[in-house]
This record gives structure tokens, C-alpha cells and sequence, in this order.
């Protein structure tokens, strides 16, 4: 029996894809229908079924934010699911995930399209009964970098860090890592911590990408102070940095970043 | 050439009006002349018509000089001088124009004409009265072309913010088309409704009826003027019914309009942009949805219309991209329509939430 997931905040929308699906493949049992990204997170990490109908724009997470918190927390050894993309009328997003070779089907869903991505998905499922996050996260690499582009930002030559009632002047250099905190980032040098209040996403356009490399959803990490990559049992990778104790985990999306030449 | 454009400005910026003062120079030659003309023909001693043209030209020109060149230089173009103030600059004016005038004039001349610029002499007495009379009747002349020019800029002032209002209406008309045929909006409602049919024709039939009800108040009130409280909050009552259908429990929402104010007329499309904000922004983006308040007061002779939302709130930044347009937009609408008197604003709700306020001239 294969099991799917349907995370969709409308939930009209939701009991017209189940019964869509429910025409067009019998033997498919939807286990969970999720009005949120955070609900659709933790059921399919407790369910872990075959495929995820995953909202683009819902509440919580976005699909794209589900299927790469997903990626990153997924048990080894289990296959990863079979993800499909819904989205709402989007000229620029549906380029998107042609380019990236996602599976997607738009809103108002017919049939027709539907039908055909059910027969893909069945094919997918019988030869390749592992899982694929190889290739979910090939999409959500080139669904990434099909984002439009932020304007173009200054360069942040300094950080102006409020520590107790004075401001702390940090050179970019001297940063080892961001991490993102709530709606604050922290800001880890060798021999301190301060926080800014921006996001991880508007200091990643101020940011040289040549020195400083995203790793994670949470973490922009300063390349030249990345001692080592260390992989775990579970395939799980972490760094150790230069100056820092802690270890920096890197999500399965960034992975690719500390292959071996 | 407005009062308020010399009035924004120090004074120090101010740079003399040249311009003006060189084509009231040309209009002084008609009082010259005709005080000539006067002085030669009516109580002249016997002197000659070109004599006493240069005479007059030279006494004119220099207290037109002093006064028009201190009135500009001290009031500018545009406003007036106070009336004490002018009459002392006359008053300095006037006799200093007479006897310069007439040194000049001699010197020009070749001789003295010491009975113009002898001050205590009757003739020069006689003269000084007429040149000061001459002087009030430029001085009148060039006050009501003051006051013409005025009148004209406020004229002008009002026609171009007559235009503005047309400008803003059209935008407002072009927004309206837009947001009609906003293809999400129009998309997802769609979506829904394919969704019903099969799975609630009943359900189905009243969005289809909400889906026309707002095609047709947003079209007619894109066409329109004016549109009352009542048409407007039964516009509302369509979009708030299709966006509920949608978000199903997550929205919830109340309107508050006294009967009295059913009647009122508003700008079309005034509530609704910043409705689907509260929506888009506040409400939309948070898992659990939230309520929307919307609600008419009158206080004396002002309108106010509040809608509050407990969603997340004006600080948490836009809950989904597009430029945020509907603020802006709604608050020139208003300061074409009403200039000062109207305002919109936004701010935190008490508990969480926006409340956006927009306030009328009734």
C-alpha cells in the first residue's frame, strides 16, 4: 500500500486533491491532510510516507522550507519520499520548477495533469524503491538559486553589535559564523558573541558568497575558518571551526559544498 | 509665484526677482509719461514736454527703484508688504526720488532745477505732493495687479489639485481593474469553487454568488464617484465571504456600521486594499488565521473607519511579496481628495495585530 501526505492551508483545496487522488489512483491511502508547514513537517517525519503533496505557500513553512527541514532530519536507512509541489498561478515559479525538473502541478488542479504525474510517480516508486533525496534536493538547490535575485546590497565591511548599553564594532573578517536566533542573529567571533537584529536572509546579500558560504537554514559559516567536515554514522555531516568549540551542522542541501576534490 | 512657494523658503535663499522687477520697470513708463504730461499741460511752469518727460522719468525712476526694489527684495513676489511698513518706505521713498530725481535730471540738463529738490520751497512742496500722489496710483496700479496675479496661482492651484484628484481616481480606477483581474485572488477562488462543485454543489452555488457579487461591486465602483458606507461594506462582505470559503476556519470577521452612516458617501475602494492587507500581511501567514474588525464612527464632524486585525502585526514586515502599495496609494488618494483633513495611518493593535485607521471630512 503506498502512503501520501497532503499539506495544503485551503482546506477545500486539500479534500479536492484527496479526492482527485483517490479517482485517479485507488490503491494510494492518504495518511495525514496538514493545514500548516510545521503539522506537515513532523507528520511526515512520524509517518514517513512514499509521497508528499507539499503547498507551496502555506503558513508556518513554505513547501520548499518542508521538504529541506526534511531532508536535514530524515532517519537513515529509511527511503525518502517522493515530494510534488503544488502551487498556486505563477508564471515565474512554474519556469522555476521546469528548470529545476520538480514535480509540480498548479492550482486549480485538473485531472489530466494530475493523472500524468500519478503514472510518474507510480513508475518512480517501482524501480526506485529508495528513496530519491538526492534528487529532491538537486531541485531544491536549483529552485534556490531560481529565487529572484535580492537587490544588490551594500558589502558589510563592519557589524555594529549592541552588547549590554554599548556598540560593538566587529570587522567582517573576524566573524567565524552567523547563526539565526528567533528574529535576531548571532554573531560568534573568537573571543565573543553579540547579536544583530536582521535575518539570515537579509545579511546573505551583504555578504561576499566567496568567503562566506551558507551551510544551513540557521548558518553562514566564514569558509576560511572551516577546520573539517566530519560525517557521522546516520551520513549526518558536521565542522569543526577555527577559534569555535561548537560544531556546526550542515544541512544534507550544503553537503555538496565539503566534498573531497 | 504662490504665497506658500515664497513662504517654505528662509529668506536668505530667496534670490531678488529680477525678472518682475525689469517688466514692472516697463509699466512705470506709463505714469511717467502721463505725469509729464500733467506737469506740462495743466500746472507747468512753462517748461517743455521733453524736459520735464526726462524730470519725471528721473524722479520716477529712482522712488519706483527704492520702493518696488525694498518691497521685493524684503516681501518678494508673492505676499503682501505690511501696510505701516510700505507707507514708511513711501514715505522715504517719495522725497528722496523727488530731490535725486531732480539733481539728476539737472545734471543731465545742465542746470539746477533747485525749485524741485530745494525741500521747504513751495514749489518743491507742490511737487512733492504730486509726485506722492503719483506714487499712490502706481502703488494702487500695481497692488491690484498684485492681486490679480494672486487670485490667478490660487486659480491655478486649485485646477492643478482638481487634477490631482482626477489623476488619483484614475490610478485608483486602474488598481481596481487590476485588482479584479489579480490573477491569485481570481485563481484560488477559482480553484475553490472547482472544488465544491464536486464536493458541495450547495456550498458551490453561494461562491459562485459571492464571486459575482464582488466582480460586479468591484466593476461598478472602479466606474463610479462616489460610493456609500452601506455599497462599500457590502463589498467587503463578498471578499470577506470568498476569502473565508478559502481560509475556512482561520478567518473570522465583524462589521460595525451605525445605520446612520449607511448613507455616507466615500471614494470607491477605499477599504477594501487595506483589508486584503490585513489579510495578506496579518492573518494569512499565522497558522491559526484570526479575526478582522471592521467598523464606521462618527466623531463630530469627522468620519472614522478602523480596521483591526489580531494577526501579526505591522512589525513582523510583509507576509508575502508584491510591493506594499495599498498604504501609499489610500494615503495620496486621500491628500488629493482632502488634502489635510483626512489621514491613514497604521500601528500596532493593543494584544497583537494592525489597526489601520483612515479619517474623513464628513
Amino acid at each position: 500500500m503506498t502512503t501520501a501526505l497532503i499539506a495544503e492551508d485551503e482546506p477545500i483545496l486539500a479534500a479536492m486533491l484527496a479526492a482527485s487522488l483517490q479517482r485517479l489512483w485507488p490503491g494510494l491511502e492518504i495518511v495525514a491532510t496538514c493545514p500548516h508547514g510545521v503539522a506537515a513537517l513532523s507528520e511526515a517525519l512520524a509517518r514517513q510516507p512514499d509521497v508528499l503533496f507539499l503547498d507551496i505557500k502555506m503558513p508556518g513553512k513554505t513547501g520548499l522550507e518542508v521538504a529541506e527541514e526534511l531532508a536535514e532530519q530524515w532517519p537513515g536507512g529509511r527511503p525518502f519520499p517522493q515530494i510534488v509541489f503544488v502551487t498556486a498561478y505563477d508564471e515565474y515559479a512554474v519556469q522555476a520548477f521546469d528548470n529545476a525538473a520538480a514535480d509540480y502541478v498548479l492550482k486549480p488542479v485538473s485531472d489530466e495533469r494530475l493523472g500524468r504525474t500519478v503514472q510518474r510517480l507510480r513508475q518512480r516508486l517501482e524501480t526506485q524503491p529508495a528513496g530519491g533525496m538526492g534528487a529532491v534536493l538537486a531541485q531544491l538547490r536549483a529552485l534556490a538559486g531560481a529565487q529572484p535575485a535580492p537587490a544588490p546590497a551594500e558589502r558589510l565591511t563592519l557589524i555594529r553589535a549592541a552588547v549590554g548599553n554599548q556598540v560593538k564594532m566587529i570587522p567582517i573578517a573576524d566573524v567565524v559564523y552567523f547563526e539565526a536566533l528567533d528574529k535576531y542573529v548571532n554573531v560568534v567571533t573568537a573571543d565573543g558573541e553579540a547579536l544583530i537584529r536582521t535575518s539570515l536572509k537579509e545579511l546573505l546579500p551583504q555578504l561576499d558568497d566567496k568567503v562566506f558560504w551558507q551551510v544551513h537554514r540557521g548558518t553562514i559559516v566564514n569558509a576560511a575558518c572551516v577546520l573539517s567536515a566530519l560525517k557521522d554514522e546516520a551520513g549526518k555531516l558536521t565542522l569543526n571551526v577555527r577559534h569555535r568549540p561548537e560544531k556546526l551542522r550542515v544541512s544534507p542541501l550544503y553537503a555538496h559544498l565539503f566534498r573531497q576534490m | 509665484m504662490t504665497d506658500t512657494a515664497t513662504l517654505d523658503r528662509p529668506r536668505a535663499a530667496r534670490r531678488f526677482p529680477w525678472r518682475r522687477f525689469g517688466t514692472d520697470a516697463c509699466w512705470m513708463l506709463v505714469p511717467v509719461v502721463i505725469c509729464a504730461v500733467i506737469v506740462t499741460w495743466s500746472f507747468g511752469d512753462g517748461t517743455g514736454f521733453g524736459i520735464n518727460l526726462l524730470v519725471s522719468a528721473c524722479i520716477g525712476t529712482i522712488a519706483f527703484s527704492i520702493i518696488n526694489g525694498v518691497r521685493l527684495a524684503f516681501w518678494g513676489e508673492g505676499r503682501r508688504p505690511h501696510p505701516l511698513a510700505f507707507a514708511a518706505l513711501i514715505a522715504v521713498g517719495v522725497p528722496t526720488g523727488q530731490v535725486a530725481g531732480a539733481r539728476v535730471a539737472g545734471w543731465l540738463l545742465g542746470r539746477e532745477l533747485t525749485s524741485l529738490h530745494t525741500l521747504g520751497s513751495s514749489r518743491t512742496s507742490g511737487m512733492l505732493v504730486f509726485t506722492l500722489l503719483a506714487t499712490g496710483a502706481v502703488t494702487l496700479f500695481f497692488a491690484s495687479r498684485d492681486r490679480v496675479a494672486r487670485a490667478e496661482a490660487a486659480a491655478a492651484e486649485e485646477r492643478a489639485r482638481a487634477e490631482a484628484v482626477e489623476r488619483q481616481a484614475l490610478q485608483a480606477q486602474l488598481q481596481l481593474l487590476q485588482a479584479q483581474i489579480e490573477p491569485h485572488m481570481l485563481f484560488n477562488t477559482l480553484a475553490n469553487l472547482q472544488g465544491l462543485i464536486a464536493l458541495d454543489p450547495g456550498r458551490a452555488q453561494q461562491m459562485l454568488d459571492q464571486l459575482i457579487q464582488y466582480l460586479r461591486a468591484t466593476l461598478s465602483s472602479s466606474r463610479a464617484r462616489h460610493t456609500t458606507l452601506a455599497q462599500e461594506f457590502a463589498l467587503l462582505q463578498a471578499y470577506l465571504g470568498l476569502m473565508s470559503v478559502r481560509m475556512g476556519e482561520r478567518l473570522s470577521y465583524a462589521f460595525e456600521l451605525p445605520d446612520e452612516l449607511r448613507a455616507v458617501e466615500i471614494p470607491p475602494m477605499l477599504l477594501q486594499p487595506l483589508v486584503e492587507n490585513a489579510i495578506a500581511h496579518g492573518l494569512e501567514p499565522t497558522i491559526d488565521g484570526g479575526h478582522i474588525h471592521i467598523s464606521a464612527a462618527r466623531r463630530g464632524d469627522l468620519l472614522t473607519l478602523s480596521i483591526v486585525d489580531n494577526g501579526r502585526g505591522p512589525e513582523a514586515g510583509p507576509g508575502k511579496a508584491g510591493t506594499s502599495v495599498g498604504l501609499s496609494n489610500t494615503r495620496a488618494r486621500l491628500d488629493a481628495l482632502f488634502g489635510a483633513r483626512a489621514s491613514v495611518t497604521l500601528r500596532p493593535a493593543e494584544g497583537g495585530g494592525a489597526v489601520a485607521c483612515i479619517i474623513i471630512p464628513l
